[in-house]
C-alpha cells in the first residue's frame, strides 16, 4: 500500500487545532495534503453522525483535534469529544472497521509543530492500514 | 451605500484628535481612537496611507505578509463615522493648548476628485509619465498606488508632468480629473495631537567604500524587500538587478550608517535591522532556494524582543544562515560579472579576508527626515540630540508640549510591535484631553436593509484570491475558478487578485447585487483573520453576514504544501467543494448582544498595573486593582535609578499615592484570584482578600493582566555563595545606598546573559545590557579609578541606549566577549573571587580578582502565577511561561479572549518606561472595548426544536454552563443570551432536537459531502 494516498478529515476546534494549523502554514511547515480540515467551534460539537458520515463518504481516517486537557474554552467540550470518539471507535469495531482509523488529538493554538507532527503520524498510520473497507466505489 | 445617523453629531463640537502620519503607528492610534468613539483626523503627506510597512514583503517573526492583517481594519465601515482621512496634507501650525488647539492643515492638490475616481487606471495606462514616481528599484512604469490594498483607492496626478490636460481629462470616463485643483488650507479645533511621522531609511549612496550607490547588485534591505515582493519590480522573483539572474551567494552587512562615528553615520542603534536581515535571509532560503548561501556580517546580534532569540537560533540552526562577526571594510565590484568582493577582518585573526558574493544587501538604519524636524520646530516640540522627538523618561509617548504625544519611530527606532504598543498608548493619552468616554452620546450605524432570501434557491458566487504569489504562485487560480463554476448552484466564479483590496471588495459587492447572489464563498486566507471583513462586505451588499463561507486556501493549503503544487491543487478543489456545498446550507442569523459591565479588573499592582488602573479610572471606569502582596509597587519598587538617572523610588511612591487616592480605584492588596466565570463583557471573578481571606466576587467587562515577572536567580557563577557575587539589581541598591563601598573598590567584573540565552532559558532578558551599562556609568562617576570589565556575548543596547554604551567605553569600561561554549569560570579561594575568561583578541585565558562580581541575571516569568491564571482564564502562554498575546505583530496587548489584555513584564521582559507604555496601550484597548457599551456575542447559539424534544434532560446535564432547562411547555429551553455556543448539547441530544446555529448538522454534513463530492 505504498502508493496509497488516504483521504483524511480533521475536525478542528477553532480555538486550538485550527489556529495551530494556520500557524503551521505561516511558518511554512509542511504536512501531508491528505489532511482536510473542517472547522468547528469546539470539538464538543462533533457528533458521532459527523464522524460516521466522513467514513461513509470516503474518508480513510478521521481525527478530532481539540484543546489540551483543562484548556477547553467551554470547560470540558474536549473531554466529551474524547468520550464520543471512544464510543464511535467501538461502533467501528463492531462494523469490522479498524478503530484506529478514528482518533482524538489534543493540542494548543501555539503548537504549529505538533499539528504538523500529528498530521504526519496519523496519515502514515492510515497509509499502513490501507483504504477504509466502507469506502464507496470510485468512479 | 449606507446611511449614518448622527454622522454630523459632533463633527462640529471640536472634540477631535489630530494624528499625523499614516504609517502603521498612526493608523493604529487613529483606529483605537475611532473605536473608542472619538473623532480623529488622520493626515499624511503621501497620497495614500500605509507608510513604510506597506513596502515590506514580509515581516518577522511569522514571515507573513502582515499588510493583509492590517488592511482589513483600514476599510471597516463603522470606523468611518469617526475617522477623517486626509492624504497629501501636512500640519502647518498649532496654536492654543491641550484640549483646545487650533491646527492649520495644508492639503496639496491631487487633481482628482476622490468622490468620482473609481481607480480604473485608464489615466495611468495612457499617461504613465503624469503619475508620481515610486522611488527605488521599480523599473516598470511608475505607479502612484504603492501597494494593491492602497487606501484611499484613487490615483493622483503630477501636474508638472502633464503636457495635454484636455487629453488626460478625456481619458477619464468618470470625469474625475480636476485641472484647477488648488492647495487648500483648513483650521480645525483639536484637543490633542499624536505625532507618528515615522522615519526614513538611510540612503547609503554617500558611502564610497560600499560603492556609493553605483553597484547594481548592492541594494538596501528595503530594496531587497521590493525585489522579493509580488508587487515589486520583478513580480516577486529574486534576481540580481544587473543580469536578472538568481543570486547564489547573498551577503547582508549590518549597521550600515548606524552605530558609527564616520562619514554619514549616526551613533544610535536602529533596533530593528538585525531582525530584518535575519528575516530576509530566512525568506530567501524558504521561498527561492535552500541552496542560496546567505551570510550576515554583524557587530552584535540584537535579537532582544519577545522570542526573537528563538528566531535567531532557528536562522542559525535550522536554516543554516552563516553569521560572521565583523564590520566589513569595503565592497569592490568585479567589472565583468558584477559580482562583489567584500573585504573584512575577523577579531581572532590578523589578516584581512576577501570573499566574493553575487549580491550584497546593506542593512540601513532609520533616520529622521528633515520634514519631521521642521514640523517639530514649527509646533514647538523639543527634539533629542539625534533629532527624534524628545520623550518623557518615564512615559515615552509624552512630548515636551502638553497635549502633544508621540509614537513609533518618530520617538526612537523600533520595530512594528513596539510601534503598535506606543500607538495605542499615545491614543489613550490623547483621549484623556477629551471628555471621558463614558459621557459620549450614542451613534448608530445603519446598513441598507437585509434582503429576504427565504424560499430562494441558493445562488452562489465564488471569488478566489491569488494573494499575490501566496496562493496564485502555488496553485492555478484559473483552474480553481473553472472548477467552482462547474459546481451545483454556483452562478458566478471569479478570480479577484487580492480579494481584500478595496477594488476587489467593490467588484464582489457589485457581483452580489447585479447577479442577485444570495450566498458567497471566498477562497483566500484564514477566516480567523478575514471573516469579519467579508461579513461586513455582505452587509453592505444587503445580505445577511452569515451567508458567506471563507475557504482557507492559503494558510492551510498553499503555505503548507508549497512544494507539492499538484496535491495542493487537488486539495484546493476539495476545500472549495466543501465550502460551496456548505454555504448552500447557510441561513441568515441574528447576532446576540448584551450590555457590558463598565468595570475593569487589573491584576497586579506593580508599575504596569497601577499605570493602567489610573488611566482607566481617569476615564470614568471603576477599577478593581488586585495585588497579591501587602503593598503596591512590584518589582519596579526595588529598582533605584533609570539609565537616564531618574529616581524610580520617588516616581513609584507618587504613582502609588495617586492610585490609592483615586475615587474610581479599589485597591485590594493581599488578594488572590480564586475563580473566574462569565462571558467577554460580563466577567465574574472571585477573590480572596485580606489576612482573613474573605471571599468576594467582582463583575467586570475587561481584565488587564499585569502580573509582572520575577528577577531571575540562576544557580550560576557562584551566585549566593559569596557576598561579593551579586545581581545587577542588588548592585543598583549598593550604588545608591552605600556609595562608599563602591569608592573603596578597585576592580569589578560583570557577566552578561547569566541564566539567559542558554538552552534551559533560551530567550534574551532584554534589560540586562542597559542595566550593566547603567551601573558601570554610575560607578565610574563615583570612583573614576575603578576598573570595570563587562564580559558579554552581544551587547544589546538598542536605540539610544547605544549612547550610554559608547559613553561607558569612552570612560574606560572594558568589554570582553565570550561565547556560549566557552563561558567564564568563577572560583572562590580564601574568600577571594577569581574570574577566568578566554580573550578572543589576545587568544588566551585571562584572570580577574575583582572586589565584586555582578551578574546580569535578567528576568523570568512568574510560572506559578501565570499557570494558575492561564488555567482559570483559558489563556495561552509561551514556552517560557509568559502570556502569549493574540497577534505578536499587530495586537501585542490583546489576548485571544476578547476583553482580556496583557501588559508589562507578564508579556516579556522590558524596562520601566516600556512597561508604562504597555500599560497605557492596554488601558486604551480596554477602554475602546468598554466604549461600545454592549458586547456582540455572535449568532452561534443553540436552538431547540420543541416538537422533537423528549425532555430527556441530557442537554441539561451536558451543558458545561447549566443553561438549558425544561420549560412550562415540557421541552428544553436555552436562553440565547446565556448560551456560549460550544454545541455540546447539540452533539449529545439523542433526538437531534437541538441545533447549534451557524454550525448546524446539515451544514457540517454538507461540508463533509462536499469534500468527497468529486470522488463519489
Amino acid at each position: 500500500m505504498k502508493n496509497f494516498e488516504p483521504e483524511i478529515v480533521a475536525f478542528c476546534c477553532h480555538y486550538c487545532a485550527y489556529t495551530a494549523a494556520d500557524m503551521a502554514g505561516s511558518k511554512r511547515l509542511s504536512y501531508p495534503p491528505n489532511v482536510k480540515i473542517i472547522r468547528v467551534p469546539c470539538t464538543g460539537k462533533v457528533d458521532a453522525l459527523h464522524m460516521m458520515r466522513a467514513f461513509e463518504k470516503g474518508a480513510d481516517g478521521v481525527y478530532v483535534a481539540g484543546c489540551l486537557e483543562g484548556d477547553c474554552h467551554f470547560k470540558n467540550g474536549n473531554t466529551r469529544a474524547g468520550q464520543r470518539v471512544a464510543y464511535v471507535q467501538k461502533i467501528l469495531e463492531d462494523l469490522g472497521i479498524e478503530p484506529q482509523r478514528l482518533e482524538m488529538i489534543m493540542m494548543s493554538a501555539g503548537m504549529g509543530e505538533r499539528f504538523v507532527r500529528t498530521a504526519f503520524e496519523f496519515t502514515e498510520k492510515i497509509r499502513e492500514l490501507g483504504p477504509c473497507p466502507v469506502k464507496p466505489i470510485k468512479k | 451605500m449606507q446611511t449614518l445617523k448622527n454622522i454630523e453629531h459632533d463633527r462640529m463640537t471640536g472634540l477631535k484628535v489630530l494624528v499625523i502620519g499614516g504609517g502603521v503607528g498612526g493608523i493604529r492610534a487613529a483606529l483605537d481612537l475611532a473605536e473608542s468613539r472619538r473623532n480623529v483626523i488622520l493626515i499624511d503627506t503621501s497620497y495614500s496611507i500605509g507608510g513604510l510597512m506597506t513596502r515590506l514583503d514580509r515581516t518577522f517573526p511569522t514571515n507573513n505578509c502582515d499588510l493583509c492583517t492590517i488592511s482589513p481594519h483600514l476599510s471597516e465601515n463603522s470606523r468611518q463615522v469617526y475617522l477623517d482621512l486626509m492624504p497629501m496634507t501636512r500640519l502647518d501650525g498649532l496654536t492654543g493648548e491641550a484640549g483646545q488647539f487650533k491646527a492649520t492643515l495644508l492639503t496639496e492638490p491631487r487633481y482628482i476628485d476622490m468622490e468620482k475616481c473609481t481607480a480604473c487606471g485608464e489615466c495611468y495606462k495612457q499617461f504613465p509619465e503624469a503619475v508620481r514616481f515610486t522611488p527605488g528599484l521599480d523599473p516598470r512604469a511608475p505607479t502612484c498606488m504603492r501597494y494593491p490594498q492602497a487606501t484611499p483607492y484613487a490615483f493622483s496626478i503630477d501636474m508638472d508632468k502633464v503636457t495635454d490636460i484636455k487629453a488626460l481629462q478625456k481619458v477619464c470616463k468618470a470625469d474625475a480629473i480636476l485641472p484647477r485643483d488648488r492647495q487648500q488650507t483648513a483650521t480645525v479645533d483639536v484637543a490633542s495631537v499624536v505625532l507618528s511621522m515615522g522615519a526614513e531609511l538611510f540612503g547609503p549612496a554617500v558611502l564610497d567604500h560600499f560603492g556609493g550607490g553605483r553597484f547594481d547588485n548592492v541594494v538596501t534591505t528595503l530594496e531587497y524587500e521590493r525585489i522579493m515582493s509580488a508587487s515589486g519590480p520583478f513580480q516577486g522573483d529574486l534576481v540580481r538587478v544587473s543580469d536578472k539572474k538568481r543570486p547564489k551567494k547573498v551577503a547582508w552587512i549590518q549597521c550600515v550608517g548606524s552605530r558609527g562615528i564616520n562619514k554619514g553615520d549616526v551613533p544610535y542603534c536602529s533596533s530593528a535591522c538585525c531582525m530584518i536581515s535575519l528575516k530576509e535571509a530566512m525568506v530567501t532560503k524558504e521561498r527561492f532556494a535552500e541552496s542560496i548561501e546567505t551570510t550576515i556580517f554583524y557587530m552584535d546580534m540584537r535579537t532582544f524582543g519577545k522570542d526573537y532569540e528563538l528566531y535567531l537560533n532557528r536562522a542559525k540552526n535550522d536554516y543554516g544562515i552563516r553569521m560572521i562577526r565583523s564590520r566589513p571594510h569595503s565592497i569592490v565590484e568585479e567589472a565583468r560579472t558584477k559580482n562583489l568582493s567584500i573585504t573584512y577582518a575577523l577579531e581572532e585573526e590578523t589578516l584581512q579576508k576577501t570573499e566574493e558574493f553575487d549580491m550584497v544587501v546593506l542593512s540601513v538604519g532609520l533616520r529622521v527626515p528633515e520634514s519631521s524636524v521642521d514640523l517639530a520646530r514649527r509646533i514647538g516640540v523639543d527634539l533629542n540630540p539625534h533629532d527624534f522627538i524628545r520623550a518623557d523618561h518615564f512615559n515615552p509617548v509624552v512630548t515636551s508640549r502638553p497635549g502633544v504625544y508621540v509614537c513609533g519611530v518618530a520617538q526612537s527606532p523600533k520595530d512594528i510591535p513596539e510601534t503598535m504598543v506606543q500607538a495605542s498608548a499615545a491614543a489613550g493619552m490623547a483621549a484623556s484631553n477629551l471628555p471621558a468616554a463614558a459621557d459620549l452620546p450614542e451613534t448608530e450605524l445603519d446598513f441598507i436593509p437585509e434582503k429576504d432570501i427565504s424560499g430562494q434557491a441558493p445562488r452562489i458566487g465564488v471569488f478566489i484570491c491569488d494573494c499575490g504569489v501566496e496562493i496564485g504562485g502555488v496553485v492555478d487560480v484559473g483552474k480553481m475558478v473553472e472548477f467552482s463554476k462547474a459546481q451545483p448552484q454556483v452562478v458566478v466564479a471569479k478570480a479577484v487578485g487580492y480579494g481584500c483590496s478595496s477594488e476587489s471588495m467593490l467588484l464582489i459587492e457589485e457581483a452580489i447585487k447585479t447577479q442577485d447572489l444570495n450566498r458567497v464563498v471566498i477562497g483566500g486566507c484564514s477566516p480567523r483573520t478575514h471573516e469579519t471583513k467579508f461579513q461586513d462586505l455582505l452587509r453592505r451588499a444587503g445580505l445577511n453576514k452569515y451567508l458567506v463561507e471563507i475557504v482557507n486556501l492559503r494558510d492551510q493549503n498553499t503555505w503548507a504544501h508549497m512544494n507539492q503544487p499538484k496535491e495542493a491543487l487537488d486539495k484546493a478543489f476539495q476545500l472549495l467543494s466543501a465550502g460551496i456545498s456548505g454555504v448552500a446550507k447557510n441561513r441568515p442569523l441574528m447576532d446576540q448582544a448584551l450590555p457590558m459591565s463598565q468595570n475593569a479588573l487589573v491584576i497586579g499592582g506593580g508599575v504596569t498595573g497601577m499605570t493602567a488602573a489610573l488611566q482607566l479610572a481617569d476615564q470614568g471606569v471603576k477599577v478593581y486593582l488586585v495585588e497579591k502582596n501587602s503593598s503596591l509597587g512590584g518589582l519596579a519598587k526595588s529598582i533605584r535609578r533609570t539609565i537616564e538617572g531618574e529616581d524610580v523610588g520617588l516616581f513609584m511612591a507618587q504613582l502609588a499615592d495617586q492610585v490609592s487616592a483615586h475615587k474610581n480605584i479599589m485597591v485590594l492588596t493581599d488578594t488572590i484570584i480564586v475563580d473566574h466565570s462569565g462571558v467577554p463583557g460580563r466577567f465574574k471573578t472571585g477573590l480572596q482578600t485580606g489576612l482573613r481571606m474573605n471571599y468576594m466576587q467582582v463583575d467586570h467587562g475587561v481584565t488587564i493582566f499585569a502580573v509582572g515577572a520575577l528577577p531571575n536567580r540562576p544557580d550560576a557563577y557562584g551566585l549566593g555563595i559569596h557576598q561579593g557575587i551579586v545581581t545587577q539589581l542588588e548592585l543598583d541598591a549598593v550604588i545608591e545606598d552605600q556609595p562608599e563601598k563602591i569608592k573603596a573598590m578597585s576592580q569589578i567584573v560583570m557577566i552578561q546573559c547569566a541564566g539567559s540565552r542558554e538552552p534551559e532559558n533560551p530567550n534574551c532578558s532584554r534589560i540586562c545590557c542597559q542595566a550593566a551599562v547603567k551601573n558601570a556609568l554610575r560607578m565610574k562617576t563615583l570612583n573614576p579609578d575603578l576598573e570595570i570589565f563587562i564580559l558579554y556575548r552581544d551587547i544589546r543596547t538598542y536605540g539610544f541606549y547605544e549612547d550610554y554604551y559608547r559613553q561607558a567605553r569612552n570612560m574606560g569600561v572594558q568589554f570582553i566577549r565570550f561565547s556560549l561554549d566557552n563561558k567564564p569560570e568563577v572560583w572562590i579561594e580564601n574568600d577571594r573571587i577569581s574570574v577566568f575568561t578566554e580573550d578572543g583578541i589576545l587568544n588566551r585565558k585571562i584572570q580577574f580578582e575583582p572586589d565584586c562580581l555582578a551578574l546580569s541575571t535578567g528576568m523570568k516569568a512568574d510560572d506559578e502565577t501565570t499557570e494558575d491564571l492561564a488555567m482559570m482564564f483559558h489563556l495561552p502562554r509561551t514556552e517560557d511561561h509568559f502570556f502569549l498575546e493574540d497577534h505578536v505583530k499587530l495586537r501585542p496587548v490583546d489576548m485571544s479572549v476578547r476583553g482580556i489584555f496583557i501588559a508589562g513584564t507578564a508579556r516579556s521582559p522590558k524596562t520601566i518606561p516600556e512597561s508604562i507604555t504597555e500599560a497605557h496601550a492596554a488601558a486604551c484597548r480596554a477602554q475602546a472595548l468598554l466604549a461600545k457599551k454592549e458586547i456582540n456575542l455572535g449568532a452561534a447559539v443553540a436552538k431547540v426544536d420543541g416538537t422533537k424534544c423528549a425532555a430527556c434532560l441530557i442537554c441539561v446535564r451536558a451543558c458545561p454552563f447549566s443553561i438549558p432547562f425544561i420549560n412550562e411547555d415540557g421541552y428544553s429551553q436555552i436562553d440565547p443570551a446565556k448560551c456560549r455556543g460550544c454545541g455540546v448539547c447539540a452533539a449529545e441530544c439523542p433526538a437531534k432536537a437541538i441545533q447549534l446555529l451557524a454550525y448546524e448538522d446539515d451544514q457540517i454534513m454538507a461540508k463533509v459531502d462536499g469534500l468527497f463530492g468529486g470522488l463519489n
